[in-house]
C-alpha cells in the first residue's frame, strides 16, 4: 500500500505539505519535512483507498527546539 | 524511458494495465530542476502535466496584499502539479518552483495526453476519474488547513 498522506501544520507558517510514503503515519510520531520536524497529533481517513493506494491527511505541530 | 514500475507509484495512473502504463511512459520527458527554478508562473500559459520523480516543489499564490506569491503547500515524491490547466485549458493556477537541487519531474504534454485518452477511452476513463480524486484530496487538504 502506498499512503498519500496531506500534512497540515497547525501553531506555525508552514504551508504543509502532500508526499507519497510506504508506511502509515500514526498519532505520536515524529516527521520531518521542508528542513523541519513535526510531531502528528491526529490521522484522519476521509478517502476510501482506490487500489493500492490509501489517502489520509495528518494534523500536526512544530517540535520545539 | 520512464519506467511503468514508477508509474506505478504514482496515484493518477493507479488502475492502468502494464500496457496501457507503458503507452503513458511513452509520453513522458524527463526534467531536471535545481533549488529555487521556477517551474511554471501563476497566470502564464503552458501546459504540461508534472509528476514529481524526485524532491520537492513549492505551490505559491499571487495576494494583492502581498509583494511575493505566498505558499499554499509543498508537494513531494509521486505528487502531480498542473492538472488544473490541463483539465480546464485555463492559465497557471499557481507559480510552482523547486525547493531542492535536483528535482526531477516528469512532463506530459497536454496535447499528447489528450490524443492518447481519445485513442483508448478507458485510459481516459481511468486517469481523469484519478485526477478528479486528487483535486478533491488537496481540497479537502486545503479545508482542514482551514479549521
Amino acid at each position: 500500500m502506498i499512503y498519500q498522506v496531506s500534512y497540515v501544520v497547525i501553531g506555525g507558517k508552514h504551508a504543509g505539505t502532500i508526499m507519497n510514503q510506504e508506511e502509515r503515519p500514526e498519532v505520536g510520531e515524529r516527521v520531518e519535512f521542508a528542513g523541519e520536524t513535526f510531531e502528528i497529533i491526529e490521522v484522519l481517513e476521509i478517502i476510501p483507498p482506490r487500489g493500492d493506494f490509501a489517502y489520509l491527511h495528518a494534523t500536526c505541530k512544530p517540535v520545539e527546539g | 524511458m520512464v519506467s511503468r514500475d514508477l508509474l506505478k507509484q504514482v496515484s493518477i495512473f493507479s488502475g492502468l494495465s502494464d500496457e496501457q502504463l507503458m503507452r503513458i511512459a511513452n509520453l513522458c520527458r524527463e526534467v531536471t530542476h535545481s533549488k529555487g527554478d521556477i517551474i511554471v508562473r501563476e497566470k502564464e500559459s503552458s501546459s504540461d502535466l508534472y509528476i514529481i520523480r524526485e524532491g520537492t516543489v513549492e505551490v505559491a499564490l499571487g495576494t494583492p496584499s502581498m509583494p511575493g506569491p505566498m505558499p499554499i503547500i509543498h508537494l513531494g515524491k509521486g505528487q502531480i502539479f498542473g492538472e488544473v490547466a490541463l483539465v480546464d485549458r485555463g492559465l497557471r493556477s499557481a507559480t510552482v518552483n523547486a525547493m531542492t537541487d535536483n528535482t526531477v519531474l516528469y512532463a506530459i504534454g497536454r496535447d499528447d495526453f489528450i490524443k492518447l485518452c481519445d485513442e483508448d477511452t478507458h485510459i481516459g476513463y481511468i486517469v481523469m476519474g484519478n485526477i478528479a480524486a486528487d483535486l478533491s484530496f488537496k481540497l479537502r487538504h486545503y479545508n482542514l488547513a482551514w479549521r
